[in-house]
């Protein structure tokens, strides 16, 4: 009888999973592991033969500045989610309670996730303009007389994707969290007040670890989302000034549809995925230490 | 009092957020050369509507190309929320061998890059006769790995109880799913249908190598028309870029009408 | 409330649904077109080029198709960078079409060629490119075949502000170097406007490449040559210009705005433009670009006085294959003939002019000027139109062109001194070489 119920379970559970898991296996893992194997490859697109060169293409990566410089500024450009995600707790938390017009203000920090590329480009540039952009006038004006160069120096231009990455992601994170919020149930929130609970011990001891599989979501999903982005990069700098701000999947784009290296793009790949493989492994692992479920 | 005052710092945080999309409405009714003027104005000393008109009459008009997008954004996000959800279900609610196993894989699935699939999708899908029309892009976008991650996350969340009630009743796992989950799950499948929808709306790469003729193309592809040869045609691309975030945003409301219904009926169930 | 989102919903799903029937209608019905149009025996070609339509193209298409009724050929354009080549390449590998494309550079010919995309048009034996093109063409073969016909010449030189020039009691150079530049510069620039520049895409090639081309970028013991010192002295008088007499754009204000070089010299911010022929085509534009000034133009400067083995950035561009698998070779031929042989006219107002010695130059010329002739110095205009200074093309790949200009880069916001470029630039080359 029992042994039946697990069959049936077993049964039930693949059929579930399935119809998206051959999707993705289709469009997703297949073509992944294709191009895995093209790393042993020196394949060139668009010709028609390849070579097999063992692992000469990872050799040459060890050894490849741009890729040290690559994943330097990937790493840089990470720093940009958590710091995203703590934001995106606290502008919720005010957005949840302490506001009035709350839906407008909602779908104004929601509005930068779906402005058009192009047009963020623009106005981060002219913001960080060194020599007229306002960001410098101000600084400037306080005093200080030799702001950074921002996007026209190869020491900040990195940065400046951090502060745009951070704003970029706010919307997407407040949603989530504001979702969240809703979920903690008003009356431990009233029954914490009652108690006498100050706001901030509130937030941090109630709130904070109620939400916490939110935040594990958003960090975990932040990363592996962030560490993908291309295209920011192309449209400001296109990895400019120098290699400054060229990151992994940039460099993985030019390798491949620049210079149409396939094999050496997808030996870069496979180190791409490793590192966000680990990541998120350790992430993942750590939960256990934060990660409230109810 | 205090409320008043913390309403108006996010406004003003609020408004840092829509600068863009101001930026994108203002230039779209300048001139040329005000694109780039220092200081900046918001509104031209020289308003023009031509370039919006251009959008909606003419030779170079984007209706066609909303048309498009609109069909590829709707159909896949329907079917990835749907097949997700399905997914995500079965990953949270369903005990069963293996299945911690194989969620790993897809969390992997998910970190793939994607330039690195292009070329073997590429490969493929000229092989089975999809290349150079709109299922290239359809077929694939119904299958997500973020939206599986999304929802099992919330369905994770729902109290055991209640679905061991109904299997006591005799009810199967499917119709648990479709008369109990689903309908709690209204703010999670609204959250992840519009942003969904958005990465198809905006998905450009995709839509540049698979889609050929110019009949099939989507908003995203035709903002490059404005692409000229030494020079960009910003004032145009910024009049069809706003008209293009009116879907986007009619979804966003609508989405929130789900999500806020959602909420308020699981409140009072409390 | 409940029921506006859900008609709302509905309405888009009904838009999407009618949308569906409305794009499968016209997907069925151009194939039910077109095999009826295959039985009157009209052939249906497609040309990618990268040029906008209405820049020319479009109206070169719709005369073609009205002389020939029986061959009708579709303008596709595809914007020419990285993404743009990609969807390119991949359409020729799908065999769909593309009958006839445009090919901008030679390593991108070269590609094709090894991929097979590019027809061998030596089995056409009814026109000699050689003949038509002049020596230029030669740079276009691969392997001593012509698998792509070269149809435009490049020309570039520096565009002069003749009202300034006047002004300021200077003449119009016929033979110069980055120091007549400077002076030149110096003498020109006010608060509003620049001395001088390079448009950027080009910043990085037209000095430096004009030596190399003839020492050549590979020395004979097979290491780089990018080294060389007339390199060094060509870097060195760029960053004067920019940060010592400060008569160029620094490079920081050109990227960080995104400094449309064109329309800072036809908005008199700009003095002198080192750039080509393409600017005709925003040079005529009146509408967008007004201006009341005059424009002359010079050769491009070389790099030192007792230099004699300066080459100038030029040649023949444009170069148009055929698709390997096209089934339409002949009609594709055809077509290409006539284009390159006048059918290209309607692009010369841009600034394209047929290579071809059986195109009629003196049309190309005055569509060239349009009705602008008294906003040029034409004497000039035709030194540079025909003159036979030494050309050469580019033939460094992407790779290494990359690296060399990030390195340059670098110098030029003095994030790093000038020796430690050159020997970066040469180390990386060498690299690049030792792989190849």
């Amino acid at each position: 009888m029992k042994l039946n119920w697990m069959r049936k379970q077993q049964l039930t559970g693949y059929l579930f999973i399935a119809p998206n898991m051959v999707g993705v296996s289709l469009f997703i893992i297949i073509p992944a592991l294709f191009s895995f194997f093209l790393a042993f490859t020196n394949w060139e697109f668009p010709l028609l033969k390849a070579d097999f060169v063992g692992l000469s293409n990872f050799k040459r990566l060890i050894q490849d500045e741009v890729f040290y410089t690559s994943l330097k500024n990937t790493l840089i450009f990470l720093g940009s989610v958590p710091v995203s995600v703590g934001l995106g707790f606290l502008t919720a938390l005010i957005l949840n309670k302490s506001v009035y017009f709350k839906n407008a203000l909602r779908t104004m920090f929601f509005l930068p996730y779906i402005t058009t590329g192009v047009a963020i480009a623009f106005v981060w540039m002219l913001i960080f303009q060194p020599e007229n952009g306002p960001i410098n006038s101000i600084l400037r004006s306080l005093g200080i007389d030799h702001p950074p160069g921002w996007l026209s120096s190869t020491s900040s231009a990195i940065f400046v994707f951090d502060i745009i990455w951070v704003w970029f992601l706010l919307g997407y994170n407040v949603i989530i969290y504001l979702a969240a919020l809703q979920e903690v149930s008003s009356e431990l929130l009233e029954a914490s007040r009652i108690d006498g609970a100050r706001k901030l011990h509130t937030i941090r001891f109630v709130i904070w670890p109620l939400v916490s599989p939110t935040t594990l979501f958003l960090l975990m999903t932040g990363f592996i989302v962030s560490i993908k982005q291309m295209g920011i990069f192309q449209a400001i700098t296109d990895g400019g000034p120098g290699n400054s701000t060229t990151v992994l999947s940039l460099f993985i784009y030019k390798t491949a549809f620049r210079y149409y290296d396939m094999g050496y793009a997808s030996a870069i790949s496979v180190f791409l995925l490793l590192i966000i493989i680990a990541i998120t492994a350790i992430q993942w692992i750590a939960q256990k230490k934060w990660v409230h479920y109810s | 009092m205090r409320k008043l005052l913390t309403t108006i710092m996010m406004f003003i945080f609020a408004f840092v957020m829509i600068y863009p999309f101001l930026w994108m409405i203002s230039t779209s009714f300048k001139q040329p050369f005000e694109v780039f003027e220092y200081p900046f104005q918001w509104i031209s000393d020289q308003p023009t509507i031509k370039y919006h008109e251009n959008v909606w009459t003419g030779p170079a008009s984007f209706v066609n190309y909303y048309l498009n997008s609109l069909k590829i954004s709707i159909i896949s996000t329907i079917g990835a929320v749907f097949f997700a959800a399905v997914a995500a279900y079965g990953f949270s609610r369903i005990e069963f061998k293996g299945r911690d196993t194989m969620f790993v894989v897809y969390l992997v699935a998910m970190m793939i890059p994607n330039q690195i699939i292009f070329v073997p999708k590429f490969i493929m899908f000229n092989a089975i006769g999809i290349y150079n029309t709109h299922m290239a892009l359809i077929l694939p976008g119904l299958f997500t790995v973020l939206g599986v991650f999304m929802l099992r996350q919330f369905f994770i969340a729902v109290p055991k109880d209640i679905s061991e009630s109904a299997m006591l009743d005799g009810a199967g796992h499917f119709g648990i799913f479709l008369r109990m989950m689903l309908p709690m799950a209204k703010p999670s499948l609204a959250t992840f249908a519009i942003i969904d929808f958005s990465w198809h709306w905006n998905d450009f790469e995709n839509a540049l190598i698979f889609l050929l003729d110019k009949e099939l193309y989507t908003v995203s592809l035709g903002l490059q028309n404005f692409v000229l040869e030494n020079t960009v045609d910003y004032n145009g691309m910024m009049a069809a870029a706003t008209a293009g975030m009116i879907p986007m945003i009619i979804v966003f409301l609508i989405g929130q009408k789900f999500i806020v219904e959602g909420l308020a009926s699981s409140a009072v169930k409390g | 409330m409940k029921k506006t989102g859900i008609v709302l919903a509905l309405v888009l799903i009904a838009v999407s649904v009618l949308s569906a029937c409305s794009s499968n209608g016209k997907e069925s019905g151009g194939q039910a077109e077109s095999s009826a149009e295959a039985s009157k025996d009209v052939v249906n070609l497609t040309f990618w080029g990268g040029v906008p339509p209405e820049a020319g193209p479009q109206e070169i298409v719709d005369n073609w198709n009205k002389e020939n009724p029986d061959i009708q050929v579709t303008y596709v354009r595809y914007v020419n960078d990285d993404s743009g080549n990609l969807k390119l390449d991949t359409a020729l590998i799908a065999g769909q079409n593309v009958d006839i494309f445009a090919n901008y550079t030679k390593p991108l010919l070269t590609k094709r060629v090894s991929s097979g995309a590019a027809l061998d048009l030596s089995q056409f034996t009814d026109y000699n490119i050689d003949d038509k093109m002049g020596p230029s063409a030669k740079e276009w073969a691969v392997d001593g075949k012509y698998y792509a016909m070269p149809t435009k010449r490049n020309m570039h030189f520096v565009w002069m502000n003749k009202d300034a020039l006047d002004e300021a009691g200077l003449p119009v150079p016929t033979d110069w170097t980055l120091a007549d530049v400077e002076k030149y510069a110096k003498a020109l620039q006010t608060d509003t406007r620049w001395g001088y520049t390079t448009f950027p895409f080009w910043r990085d090639i037209v000095p430096f490449d004009g030596s190399l081309a003839v020492q050549g970028y590979v020395k004979e013991d097979g290491t780089s040559n990018l080294g060389a010192p007339i390199v060094e002295k060509a870097l060195q008088a760029h960053y004067d210009m920019m940060h010592t007499s400060k008569v160029s754009p620094p490079i920081s204000l050109i990227e960080t705005t995104k400094m449309n070089v064109i329309a800072e010299f036809l908005g008199n911010k700009l003095a002198l433009l080192n750039a080509g022929e393409w600017m005709f085509r925003d040079a005529n534009n009146l509408t967008d670009y007004p201006r009341d000034f005059k424009v002359a133009f010079a050769p491009l400067p070389r790099i030192t006085q007792e230099q004699d083995d300066f080459r100038y950035l030029g040649g023949l561009g444009d170069a148009i294959a055929i698709n390997a698998k096209s089934e339409y070779k002949e009609e594709a031929w055809a077509f290409l003939k006539w284009y390159a042989d006048g059918g290209m006219l309607p692009q010369a107002s841009g600034g394209r002019i047929p290579a071809s010695k059986d195109a009629d130059q003196d049309k190309a010329v005055e569509l060239l000027l349009g009705d602008l002739e008294d906003k040029y110095d034409v004497e000039s205009l035709k030194r540079i139109l025909n003159n036979d200074l030494p050309t050469f093309q580019v033939t460094l790949p992407q790779e290494v062109i990359d690296l060399r200009r990030e390195e340059f880069d670098k110098y030029y916001i003095k994030a790093q001194s000038l020796e430690d470029t050159i020997n970066n630039v040469a180390k990386r080359h060498n690299d690049y070489l030792k792989r190849k």
